[in-house]
């Protein structure tokens, strides 16, 4: 393929999805609209299908197509106006002062820096490397499987709410142009069009999150909208040290010389920071759950957050082996280890999951602060599988949502015996994110033998996987409490959500099992990229991961072989079900004082003759993980970390 | 193709010879421990009967899936032994042995009973105890030998002991946690008459629980084998070390009484964690150096 095929493809990526997003507004009826949705998903498929192939094939392992219109250049600085000018309105609107300020800080220095400096655009807008390529396989195949849910899930979602006119139109509207950024920050090399797109799903966001319109949605995404604004003030700084510098804005000159000084790609680090939700911004994470689920589906698994790890890891070369790394580490490795830690003490599913994307996220941002072969294949692994299983995660907990009218931990006792495919579903999604041999252990355990040479970050992701197993095991082990059933009847759920559902569940199976391919096709030759070192200490083969150092194998385990033990305990679970027979089971011990004999164990005869209810309840320990006792201290540690930084990089 | 073969012997070997081992040690420490008890005591073999009586037991079961989480925790305890038998990865074999583990807690919180529940929560809060202290040993270990596959601990020319001295005692301490035995045996008591009636595994009967028990007996060997590597060369005197902490934890265990779970929590994160750090730390001065 030429350039001008591959800027084509780039341009579909971008624009189609923003065309959508314009037919989805502009045409209100709902069949034209499900149309719009599985087409454009088809269409993101294929694209990023066919990139992936232009990719493999292209001799220096990335696509530069190149195009001579300047006039895009000036369409994306005056959208940049109206964006910010939007913002500012919108803070003006909630009477936010703190939103006006942020957004007219950014207005101004990008008014004095765009319109009246000369800024000189780099030549190439677009580079495809292997980074950019995960990003967009995450976003072009995860982001259309979670609107195709949505379609099922809005319907039901405002027949909950009782809405007179739907607010579908605009909904997705939001979705698609989230999309149309997310595939375009990845895409481009040039940090002011990067800047623009950033500010574009921070601004997606906050429409999307109050999107159901009342109080709390409302103040949750004002918050939202601030402390992200505060990441892009960062950026907006970082872009122009940057360019009185080095007078360039291209990211793969910026990266690759180490042009510049440590203090802008601190700063860059910090609006990534902030867009990752990391601590001490956790809370807007947190408080966006109050949006319709595929909002937090999306947010968490390929758009919005990982927006900020991807920027983060995109720089890891400006800064590898520096300060700034080692105190990049020890962010993330803390952030990973709070999150885990006061997730222990959560009953709220979603909010379990958003702890756990903060933690992950803390994960891949320790293991770029790491920086060496073998954190950063974990890192990069991890976007995926993180992506996938969590993505697949919150749509579950939507569905039972819906299926059950709570999305409180304790209520999901018994699930299997009401909604036996989701359960299933969600069981295997809580697997892949805690146990072995799926992917996300098998990034955890790179994790931990690659950060040997920083003895605090190693040890902010032991305890943190510690708190991790907690929190994983304690929600597994109430989904999967059952009585006795005889015969299990799967759940009536739309072909949207059911397809979606078991979509991602192949996807989160596949992306564990293909492991060594998937490593071999797309990490190794980003690693190479790095440095065009031959021999790389980390390789997939013989079923598994390996780390080498020299010929000595240092460290590695056959994945596939373990999947083997788990398909044969997979079979084994039907033949009990069936085989299992009615007079074989017995009651719960309740020492002997069960009333009728009833095999579920419900209620039970206490002294005197009393009939008295069983009641099983998880251990939450809130005493000693207790999220009001323990977040002013974690916010005010990882502050002060981040303090550090600056004041480390500062000269 | 050799090389297949003779780890396939030696994984099949380990398979049928560790069960042995371990009832044997079993019913030592039942033996032993009568003793220290003032009564006569069982005979040796005696684990071997009960579990083959287990095995002949009505199935009888509370729904239909506890069968599966025990033979989850059959099947990864076996699968952690083979990996250190091919002497392979040691961190992914702590990750291996807790999906075993994982999978009890699971069998036990499957089920609508109290005693289980209770059992099954303090199992995972034990996890969290002792997890972080075993993954500390294997950092350890690979600050000592500078790789994290277990051959290397073969290749060196001095013990491992005389390295890791304190991370072995934090090892020997979260020992008794792991094997459940007092003062840390809140998730499951050998005795049916307390307040937890059996905890854990108190709704598995017949052959459930005599796969349960040959588990056991499978996790002993392993962490047996695993004090063992503290002194690799020449082998018996590590297994003569290995077998004399386990003589310990049976001391330790018919002379104290159960503690609470806070005070586990706190003690093994700051004597277990402090320990094991304190190690690591001198370790990673002394190869800086």
């Amino acid at each position: 393929m030429g350039n001008n095929e591959i800027l084509a493809l780039v341009a579909v990526a971008i624009l189609l999805p923003a065309l959508s997003a314009a037919l989805c507004y502009l045409i209100r009826s709902t069949p034209t609209r499900k149309f719009i949705v599985l087409f454009t998903a088809l269409v993101m498929f294929v694209v990023a299908g066919i990139l992936t192939q232009q990719l493999i094939k292209s001799p220096n392992g990335k696509l530069t197509p190149t195009m001579n219109l300047d006039f895009v250049g000036w369409i994306i600085k005056f959208l940049d106006m109206v964006l910010m000018i939007y913002i500012i309105y919108t803070g003006v609107r909630l009477r936010k002062a703190l939103i006006v300020t942020l957004a007219s800080i950014q207005l101004i220095a990008l008014v004095i820096f765009e319109v009246f400096g000369t800024v000189e655009e780099p030549k190439t807008s677009f580079v495809i490397d292997y980074l950019s390529l995960v990003m967009i396989l995450l976003v072009s195949i995860i982001g259309p499987i979670i609107s195709i849910f949505a379609m099922g899930y809005m319907k039901e979602h405002e027949h909950h709410l009782g809405l007179q006119k739907s607010r579908q139109p605009r909904f997705f509207m939001i979705i698609f142009v989230f999309l149309a950024a997310m595939n375009a920050l990845v895409m481009t090399n040039n940090l002011s069009w990067m800047f623009f797109f950033w500010e574009v799903t921070t601004l997606c966001s906050f429409l999307l999150i109050s999107h159901d319109g009342n109080t709390e949605s409302v103040k949750n995404a004002s918050r939202a909208l601030w402390m992200n604004l505060v990441g892009g003030v960062a950026f907006v700084f970082a872009m122009i040290i940057i360019y009185n510098t080095t007078h360039t804005l291209a990211i793969d000159e910026i990266v690759g010389k180490g042009l510049v000084g440590l203090l802008p790609i601190a700063l860059l680090c910090f609006a990534g920071f902030t867009k990752s939700a990391q601590f001490p911004f956790q809370s807007w994470l947190l408080g966006a759950m109050v949006a319709p689920t595929p909002v937090s589906a999306l947010l968490h698994s390929s758009t919005m957050v990982k927006a900020g790890v991807y920027l983060i890891v995109r720089l890891v070369p400006a800064y590898a082996g520096t300060v700034l790394g080692t105190v990049v580490a020890v962010v993330g490795g803390f952030t990973f280890m709070a999150a885990s830690a006061v997730a222990i003490s959560q009953s709220n599913g979603k909010r379990v999951l958003a702890y756990s994307t903060i933690a992950n996220l803390g994960l891949i941002i320790c293991c770029a602060g790491i920086g060496n072969y073998v954190s950063l294949a974990a890192a990069v692994l991890l976007m995926i599988f993180h992506a996938v299983s969590k993505g697949l995660l919150f749509l579950c907990v939507g569905t039972i949502e819906q299926g059950i009218g709570s999305r409180d931990i304790e209520d999901m006792q018994g699930l299997m015996k009401r909604m036996p495919f989701t359960t299933v579903i969600t069981v295997i999604g809580m697997i892949s994110m805690l146990l072995p041999p799926f992917g996300v252990l098998i990034t955890k355990w790179l994790t931990i033998e690659s950060s040997t040479s920083l003895p605090l970050v190693m040890m902010f992701i032991i305890l943190g996987s510690a708190f991790t197993v907690v929190f994983w095991s304690k929600w597994l082990g109430i989904i999967l409490t059952m009585s006795y059933k005889p015969k299990h009847k799967i759940e009536h759920l739309t072909a949207s959500v059911k397809g979606a559902l078991s979509a991602l569940f192949v996807g989160v199976l596949a992306a564990s099992i293909l492991i060594v391919p998937l490593f071999n096709n797309l990490i190794k030759p980003y690693l190479q990229s790095l440095g065009n070192v031959e021999d790389l200490p980390i390789g997939g083969s013989k079923g598994g991961i390996w780390i080498t150092v020299g010929n000595a194998v240092f460290g590695g385990f056959a994945s596939l072989l373990f999947f083997g033990i788990i398909f044969i305990l997979m079979i084994t679970i039907p033949i009990f079900l069936k085989r299992t027979k009615a007079e074989s089971i017995k009651p719960p011990y309740l020492c002997g004082e069960n009333i009728n004999n009833d095999v579920r164990g419900l209620e039970f005869y206490s002294p005197a003759e009393k009939v008295e209810k069983v009641v099983v309840r998880n251990y939450y320990l809130g005493g000693i993980f207790g999220e009001k006792n323990l977040t002013p201290w974690l916010n005010f540690i990882s502050g002060a970390i981040i303090l550090i930084m600056f004041g480390a990089v500062i000269k | 193709m050799t090389d297949v073969i003779k780890d396939i012997i030696l994984v099949v070997a380990a398979i049928i010879v560790a069960p042995i081992i371990g009832g044997i040690l079993n019913g030592l420490d039942r033996k032993i421990s009568a003793r220290m008890q003032n009564r006569y005591g069982p005979p040796i073999l005696q684990p071997f009967y009960d579990v083959l009586k287990l095995f002949g037991k009505e199935r009888i079961a509370v729904n239909q899936t506890q069968m599966v989480y025990v033979l989850g925790y059959l099947f990864f305890a076996v699968a952690s032994l083979g990996m250190l038998v091919l002497k392979q990865d040691l961190l992914m074999i702590m990750f291996v042995l807790a999906f075993s583990n994982i999978s009890l807690v699971m069998g036990a919180m499957s089920v609508r009973s109290p005693y289980s529940k209770i059992g099954a929560q303090r199992e995972i809060i034990q996890m969290m105890a002792y997890e972080p202290v075993l993954l500390l040993m294997v950092v350890g270990v690979f600050m000592s030998t500078n790789s994290f596959m277990i051959k290397s601990v073969f290749d060196l020319d001095k013990p491992l002991l005389y390295s890791l001295p304190l991370i072995f005692i934090a090892f020997i301490y979260v020992l008794t946690i792991k094997l459940r035995k007092s003062p840390f045996d809140f998730s499951t008591s050998h005795h049916g008459h307390q307040e937890l009636i059996k905890g854990l595994t108190t709704e598995f009967s017949g052959p459930q629980l005599a796969i349960i028990e040959m588990t056991h007996w499978y996790d002993l060997v392993l962490l047996l084998g695993l004090i063992t590597l503290f002194f690799a060369k020449p082998i018996w005197v590590g297994i003569l070390i290995a077998l004399v902490c386990y003589f310990l934890e049976m001391v330790i265990d018919n002379i104290s009484a159960r503690v609470t779970w806070k005070w586990m929590l706190k003690y093994t994160w700051i004597i277990g964690i402090g320990l094991a750090l304190t190690n690591i730390i001198w370790l990673y001065l002394k190869n800086r150096a």
